[in-house]
């Protein structure tokens, strides 16, 4: 198509699954016209104040509070009347804790190889979106004392760039280790755990997750951080 | 996520979610043991990339929530700023 035959909702979907696909603004593919150019609109307008002052506080505002209002029209698919609880039988400081995000990280020259393909880029991951959420997840084992140098991380769903910088804004294992060193919490279930949250969840529900639950129960957990990404 | 610690509670296993409030309405229906909202993106549940003393601080009050909770669907919104001094 030629540049000048694009439309705005053209121009628009294009960050959530076209030639200019950027997951931080994936949102912009559910937004009507009209206000996809509104937020583009403010956007400038704030880089303009930006330039000024320096401030970048409220380009990061007007990014989150969009991203928000992404999620919080659509009647949540996943909805309870109540929820389990199970209290904490003793302090932190002596408690054996298990790490699990949705990351999508993995040690390198383990990666798991979604679908068969040996060395999926992030890009081709993004590609494959919809093959992602049609399949069961897959858990990815990561030591402890694994260099965060081997770290690798691939996610179809958001843009990984602030997790291939600092493991921790997402997956949080290194603060943790420390956190153990310091005497704040006694231990940590070897290995922690990620996995690729965009996936089937009815299958997660059913089978991967007590299956989950059953290999962090083996490893004397006392509890579990959980991060959703 | 959502459901893994629902499955882990039940099972036994005390939970606590650290996540984007970007997620709060979906999060929030599914009537989570403990959950930790951060001001942050999508992305960066956490904090923001380097900034060690923010990404503890939210570790720090995800710890106290896992001990303080005495009952389900507890909430604790952070608001510290995602990189120091915005």
């Amino acid at each position: 198509m030629n540049a000048e035959d694009e439309s705005f909702v053209d121009f628009k979907n294009s960050f959530n699954d076209g030639p200019r696909r950027d997951l931080n603004f994936k949102f912009l593919k559910g937004l009507p016209a009209d206000e996809a150019a509104a937020f583009l609109q403010d956007l400038l307008w704030k880089l303009g104040d930006t330039l000024d002052d320096g401030d970048a506080s409220r380009l990061i505002a007007h990014v989150k509070e969009w991203q928000a209002r992404n999620y919080s029209g659509a009647v949540p698919r996943w909805s309870y009347e109540e929820g389990p609880f199970t209290p904490l039988p003793k302090p932190v400081s002596e408690s054996r804790l298990a790490l699990l995000s949705s990351s999508g990280h993995f040690v390198d020259g383990q990666d798991l190889r979604p679908f068969g393909v040996e060395n999926m880029s992030q890009e081709e991951a993004a590609e494959r979106i919809v093959s992602f959420l049609r399949t069961p997840p897959e858990l990815s084992e990561i030591p402890l004392d694994t260099p965060m140098e081997k770290l690798r991380v691939r996610h179809p769903g958001y843009d990984i760039r602030g997790s291939q910088a600092d493991p921790n804004v997402s997956f949080p294992l290194y603060h943790l280790v420390s956190l153990v060193q310091e005497g704040v919490i006694s231990e940590l279930v070897d290995p922690a755990y990620s996995f690729v949250g965009a996936a089937a969840q009815t299958p997660l529900l059913r089978e991967q997750g007590p299956e989950w639950v059953r290999r962090i129960q083996e490893k004397g957990a006392d509890g579990a951080l959980l991060v959703p990404v | 996520m959502g459901h893994v610690a629902r499955l882990l509670e039940a099972a036994g296993t005390p939970t606590v979610i650290i996540a984007s409030a970007v997620f709060r309405p979906r999060l929030v229906a599914m009537k989570l043991p403990r959950l930790v909202l951060t001001p942050f993106p999508m992305g960066r549940p956490v904090g923001a990339p380097g900034d060690m003393d923010g990404q503890r601080r939210t570790l720090r009050a995800a710890l106290e929530l896992l001990a303080s909770a005495r009952a389900g669907e507890a909430l604790v919104e952070l608001e510290h700023p995602y990189r120091p001094g915005m």
